[in-house]
C-alpha cells in the first residue's frame, strides 16, 4: 500500500461509520424519552431518584454489585426472567432514562435486581422491624419508592431530599411539600412532578390506584404480617416457597424476604441466609457498637455466630442505609405502554403469585439443601 | 526438514544482506532501547500486580469469605482492579512498547524525540496507579472497562497524546514509500484508540447520553477496545514475527489488503452483541450480530494468509520461543473470534449472556490472542535491546507450557461452566441458586488454571529482570526452545 491518505482516511472513516453507526444514531432514535403518564398526567413513570436512593447508587458502584448482578428483565419468550419472578414485564430503554449509571450488568452470578424494590412486602408489615422500614403512607407512588428506607427514622439530614424531588428536571415547583408526608395528595404529586412525555390529557379518567402502584400501597396479605420486634423472634409466615421462587428462600426467624431488615441481614452475612450464597459479605458497612442505654431501633437481627456479643449491636452505616434504600427503590412494575406486562395485575408486593406451570415439587424448606 | 537449514535470527541477513544493513538495524534498535524497556518493565510489573488481582478475585469466587471485612478488598472492588491493571497496565503498555519498536524498525529510521515516550509512559503508569487507587477506594465510575474516574482519564490521555505524536512524528521520518501491513494495523491502532477513548469519556461523563445509552457506549467502546487497538496491535506483531522469523515473505500482500479493511469495518460493528435480549432496539443487536458473523471474512483472510506463509516451515515451532507463541496467539484468533460468533447467535446468547461465557471470551481476546503474541514479540525485541539472550531455554519453554495449558484450561472451564449454568437459569424449574452450584466447581477449576498463569507470569517476570539486570547469554545465537539440535544449526 502506498500513500498515507488514503489509509488514514479509511481508518477514520471505519471509525466514524461504527460511531455514529452504534452510538449516534441510536442517541438519535433513544436518546431523549420522557416519563410516560396517564391521560391525567398524574401517574408518571419514571421518576427521577434522589437522596439516599443517589448516594446508593454510587455505593452500588463502588462496591462492583454490577458484576454480578444485571438489571435487566428479558422479554417472556425470550428466556425465563419473567418465570423466575423477576418482573412482570421486560425492561425497555425507558426504564432507565434517569439511571446514572445505568447497570444493566453482563452476569448472574446474583439474581435480577431491576425489580427488587417490587418484591419487598409492603412497608406496614414489620413497622417495628429492626433497620426496617417505617411506613411511608398510603398514597407512595411508585415512583416514591425509595422513600421506605430514606424514612428510617435515625437517618441524617438528607432524608428531607428523598421521594418525588424531581433532580434535574426543569419547571418543576419546589420539592418541600412532597417528601414522606403520609398525606401526600396525587395533586402535589403532580405538581412536583417532571413534565409528562406524551402529554395526551383528553380523555379524564379516575382511577384512582394504578395498577402499577406496589411498594406503598399492597394491601398487607396476611401470611406477611410479621411483627417481627427489635431482639425477638420473629414469627414470619413464609409463603414464598414455590419452586422457581426468587432465591434465597424464606426462612423462618429472619425478616421478611426483602424488607428493608432483610437487604440488611442479606448485606451484612449473606450465608446466614442462604448456605451456599457466594455473595461477598459487606460488613464494613456496618458498625459493631456497645449497646448504650437502649438497643438501637436499626439494630441488626442476626443469629448465630454472625450475632454480636452480648452487649453488642450491629447497625448499619449511612452508607448501607442508602444502598438498601437504593435497593428498594429499584423498581420496574409500573406498565409502559411500549411492553406488555404479563399476567394482568402485577402480583401483590412480597407475595409471588401461585406457582407457574409445569413446575416441580417445591424444594424442602430451610436455607439450602 | 533439516535442521541445519534453519534460518533463526533475522534469516535476511544472515542470507542475502549486507553489513551494512544490519548495522543500520542494530543502530535503530539500540536507539529504541530505553523507551522500549521502559514500557515493557512497567508493563510486566503490572502484570504480576494483575495476576496477585486475579487470583485473589478468582478464589473469593468460591471462597466468598476471604479478606471479607476489608472494604477495599471486597470482591467487586477487586475485579474491576483486576481488569484494569490487565487492559491499561499490562496489555496497553506491553502493546505500546512492541508497537514502539515495530514502529522504528519499519520506518527504518532511528527513533527520535524518546522523551517524549518516556513522559508519555512515566505519565501512564501515573494514571493506571492513581486509577487502581480509586477504584480499591471506591471511587469506580461503575461503567465496565471504563471504572477509572474521569479525573484518571485527563492523566491517560495526556500520557497518550505525547505516545500519539511521536508516532506522527516518526512517520513523517520514515524512509522509503512502501508502507508494510503491519504498519497499517499499528497506524490504525494509534489513531482508533484516542478516538475511541475520547468518544467513551465524552459520551458517559462530558455529555452523558441518557439510560440504556450509557450501556451501549461503554460496550462499543469495551469491543473496540478489544479489537481495534488490541487486536489491531497483535495482527500487526503477528504480521511481523512470523515472516521475519522464517525468513521468508508474507504469502500475499492481497489477502492482507482485504484482511485488514474487512477487519476494520466489521470488528468495529460488534459491540451490541453484548446487548443482546437488553432493553435496546432491535436493529442495534441485529447490527451487531450480522458484523460478528462478516468478522469471519478477515478471520479467514488472516488465518489463511499466516498459514500459507508458514506452510512447510511449522517445524520450526520447535524452536523458536517467538514463533512459537506468536503462532499460538495467531491460532487463538481464530478461536476467539469463531467463539464470539457462536455466543452472538441470538438462540444461544439467550442461554450464555449472564453467565462465565463472556468471561471466557475476554480471556480468550486479551489473553490467548494478544497476550501471547505480544510475549512473542518481547522474545524477539528483548535481547536486541539489552544485547543479551535470553539465559534458559527451558524456562521459556516452562512460561509457553504454562500459560498455554493455563489459558486453554481457563477457557474450557468457564465455557462449559457458564454453559451449565445459562442453561439451569433458563430452565424455570430449578431454583437460581442451582445455576451458581453448578458453577462453582468450574469456578474451582478456573482457580487452577489461574495458578499455572501466575507461574508462568512469574517465571517470565524472573527472566526479563535478568536480562534487565544484564545477566542473559552473551551468545551470537538466540536462545531456543530445544538446544541440544539448535545448536546445531547455530554452528552451522
Amino acid at each position: 500500500m502506498k500513500g498515507l491518505a488514503p489509509l488514514f482516511l479509511g481508518i477514520f472513516g471505519t471509525f466514524a461509520f461504527s460511531w455514529i453507526g452504534l452510538t449516534v444514531i441510536p442517541t438519535w432514535q433513544i436518546g431523549h424519552l420522557t416519563p410516560e403518564s396517564d391521560e391525567e398526567g398524574t401517574d408518571i413513570y419514571p421518576r427521577p431518584q434522589s437522596g439516599m436512593f443517589v448516594r446508593g447508587e454510587h455505593v452500588y458502584a463502588a462496591n462492583g454489585c454490577v458484576y454480578c448482578h444485571t438489571q435487566q428483565v428479558r422479554a417472556d419468550y425470550i428466556a425465563d426472567d419473567i418465570e423466575r419472578k423477576w418482573g412482570n414485564r421486560r425492561s425497555a430503554p425507558r426504564d432507565y432514562i434517569f439511571d446514572r449509571p445505568v447497570f444493566l450488568g453482563k452476569m448472574r452470578m446474583g439474581q435480577d435486581l431491576a425489580d427488587i424494590g417490587a418484591r419487598a412486602p409492603a412497608p406496614e408489615e414489620s413497622p417495628a422491624a429492626a433497620g426496617a422500614v417505617s411506613p411511608v403512607g398510603a398514597t407512595a407512588t411508585p415512583g416514591a419508592a425509595a422513600s421506605p428506607g430514606a424514612a428510617q427514622a435515625t437517618s441524617p439530614s438528607p432524608a428531607n431530599a428523598l421521594a418525588t424531588t424531581p433532580a434535574g428536571s426543569p419547571g418543576s415547583s419546589p420539592p418541600a411539600t412532597a417528601p414522606a408526608s403520609p398525606a401526600t395528595s396525587p395533586a402535589t404529586v403532580l405538581a412536583t412532578s417532571p413534565p409528562a412525555s406524551s402529554a395526551g390529557s383528553a380523555a379524564v379518567h379516575t382511577s384512582p390506584a394504578p395498577p402499577g402502584q406496589r411498594t406503598g400501597v399492597a394491601s398487607p396479605s396476611p401470611g406477611q404480617m410479621a411483627n417481627t420486634t427489635p431482639g425477638g423472634s420473629s414469627p414470619v409466615a413464609p409463603s414464598a416457597q414455590t419452586p422457581g421462587a426468587p432465591w434465597p428462600i424464606q426462612t423462618a426467624g429472619l425478616p421478611p424476604m426483602y424488607s428493608a431488615a432483610w437487604h440488611h441481614v442479606h448485606l451484612y452475612a449473606p450465608r446466614s441466609i442462604n448456605r451456599d450464597s457466594n455473595m461477598p459479605a459487606y460488613r464494613f458497612l456496618y458498625e459493631k457498637r456497645r449497646i448504650a442505654g437502649e438497643r438501637s431501633a436499626d439494630a441488626l437481627q442476626l443469629s448465630g455466630g454472625d450475632a454480636p456479643p452480648e452487649g453488642w449491636e450491629v447497625v448499619p452505616t449511612y452508607d448501607a442505609k442508602c444502598v438498601v434504600a437504593y435497593l428498594m427503590g429499584l423498581n420496574q412494575s409500573h406498565p409502559l405502554k411500549e411492553v406488555r406486562s404479563v399476567g394482568g395485575a402485577p402480583p401483590i408486593g412480597g407475595s409471588p403469585a401461585p406457582a407457574v406451570q409445569g413446575a416441580s415439587p417445591p424444594p424442602p424448606s430451610g436455607a439450602s439443601k | 526438514m533439516n535442521t541445519t537449514e534453519i534460518p533463526l535470527k533475522d534469516p535476511a541477513v544472515s542470507a542475502a544482506a549486507g553489513d551494512t544493513e544490519q548495522l543500520e538495524r542494530a543502530y535503530i534498535d539500540a536507539s529504541t532501547r530505553v523507551p522500549v524497556l521502559m514500557f515493557y518493565t512497567s508493563a510486566i510489573a503490572w502484570l504480576v500486580v494483575g495476576t496477585v488481582l486475579a487470583m485473589v478475585v478468582s478464589f473469593k469466587m468460591h471462597s466468598p469469605d476471604l479478606f471479607g471485612d476489608i472494604s477495599f478488598l471486597t470482591w467487586g472492588r477487586l475485579r474491576p482492579a483486576h481488569m484494569n491493571v490487565m487492559v491499561y497496565g499490562w496489555a496497553s503498555m506491553a502493546g505500546m512498547g512492541t508497537a514502539v519498536w515495530l514502529m522504528a524498525r519499519l520506518c527504518r529510521a532511528r527513533l527520535r524525540f524518546p522523551l517524549l515516550l518516556a513522559a508519555g509512559a512515566a505519565f501512564w503508569n501515573l494514571g493506571v496507579l492513581i486509577g487502581v487507587g480509586a477504584i480499591l477506594l471506591g471511587d469506580s465510575t461503575g461503567f465496565q472497562w471504563l471504572e477509572f474516574p474521569p479525573y484518571v482519564a485527563v492523566i491517560l490521555f495526556v500520557a497518550y497524546t505525547l505516545m500519539a505524536s511521536w508516532a506522527v512524528l516518526m512517520f513523517r521520518h520514515r524512509r522509503g514509500d512502501q508502507i508494510y501491513i503491519t504498519q497499517w494495523y499499528l497506524l490504525g491502532a494509534f489513531l482508533w484508540f484516542p478516538w475511541l477513548y475520547a468518544a467513551g469519556q465524552l459520551m458517559l461523563f462530558v455529555v452523558p447520553v441518557q439510560g440504556v445509552l450509557q450501556s451501549a457506549v461503554t460496550w462499543w467502546y469495551a469491543n473496540n477496545l478489544l479489537f481495534l487497538w488490541f487486536g489491531a496491535i497483535a495482527l500487526g506483531t503477528a504480521y511481523y514475527m512470523i515472516p521475519k522469523v522464517i525468513g521468508r515473505p508474507v504469502y500475499s500482500y492481497h489477502l492482507a489488503t482485504i484482511g485488514f479493511w474487512t477487519y476494520a469495518l466489521f470488528s468495529s460493528w460488534t459491540g451490541m452483541t453484548r446487548l443482546i435480549d437488553g432493553p435496546f432496539p432491535a436493529w442495534m443487536v441485529t447490527a451487531s450480530i450480522a458484523a460478528t458473523i462478516l468478522t469471519m471474512i478477515p478471520v479467514a483472510t488472516v488465518g489463511l494468509n499466516h498459514h500459507l506463509t508458514m506452510q512447510g516451515y511449522f517445524p520450526l515451532l520447535r524452536y523458536s520461543p517467538t514463533l512459537r507463541f506468536t503462532v499460538f496467539g495467531a491460532m487463538s484468533y481464530t478461536v476467539f473470534s469463531v467463539i464470539g460468533v457462536l455466543i452472538s447467535l441470538r438462540s444461544v446468547a439467550s442461554y450464555v449472556n449472564f453467565s462465565q461465557v463472556s468471561i471466557a471470551y475476554t480471556h480468550l481476546g486479551l489473553y490467548a490472542f494478544f497476550t501471547m503474541t505480544i510475549f512473542g514479540s518481547m522474545y524477539y525485541i528483548v535481547p536486541r535491546l539489552v544485547g543479551r539472550e535470553w539465559r534458559y531455554g527451558s524456562l521459556i519453554k516452562l512460561h509457553f507450557w504454562a500459560s498455554a495449558y493455563g489459558i486453554g484450561l481457563m477457557t474450557l472451564m468457564l465455557l462449559a461452566g457458564g454453559f451449565l449454568q445459562g442453561a439451569n437459569l433458563e430452565n424455570p424449574a430449578l431454583p437460581f441458586s442451582e445455576s451458581i452450584e453448578t458453577v462453582l466447581p468450574y469456578l474451582r477449576g478456573r482457580s487452577l488454571a489461574g495458578i499455572l498463569l501466575t507461574v508462568s507470569h512469574f517465571i517470565f517476570a524472573y527472566h526479563f529482570g535478568l536480562m534487565l539486570l544484564g545477566l542473559g547469554r552473551t551468545s551470537t545465537v538466540p536462545t531456543f526452545l530445544n538446544p541440544v539440535e539448535a545448536e546445531i544449526s547455530g554452528g552451522h
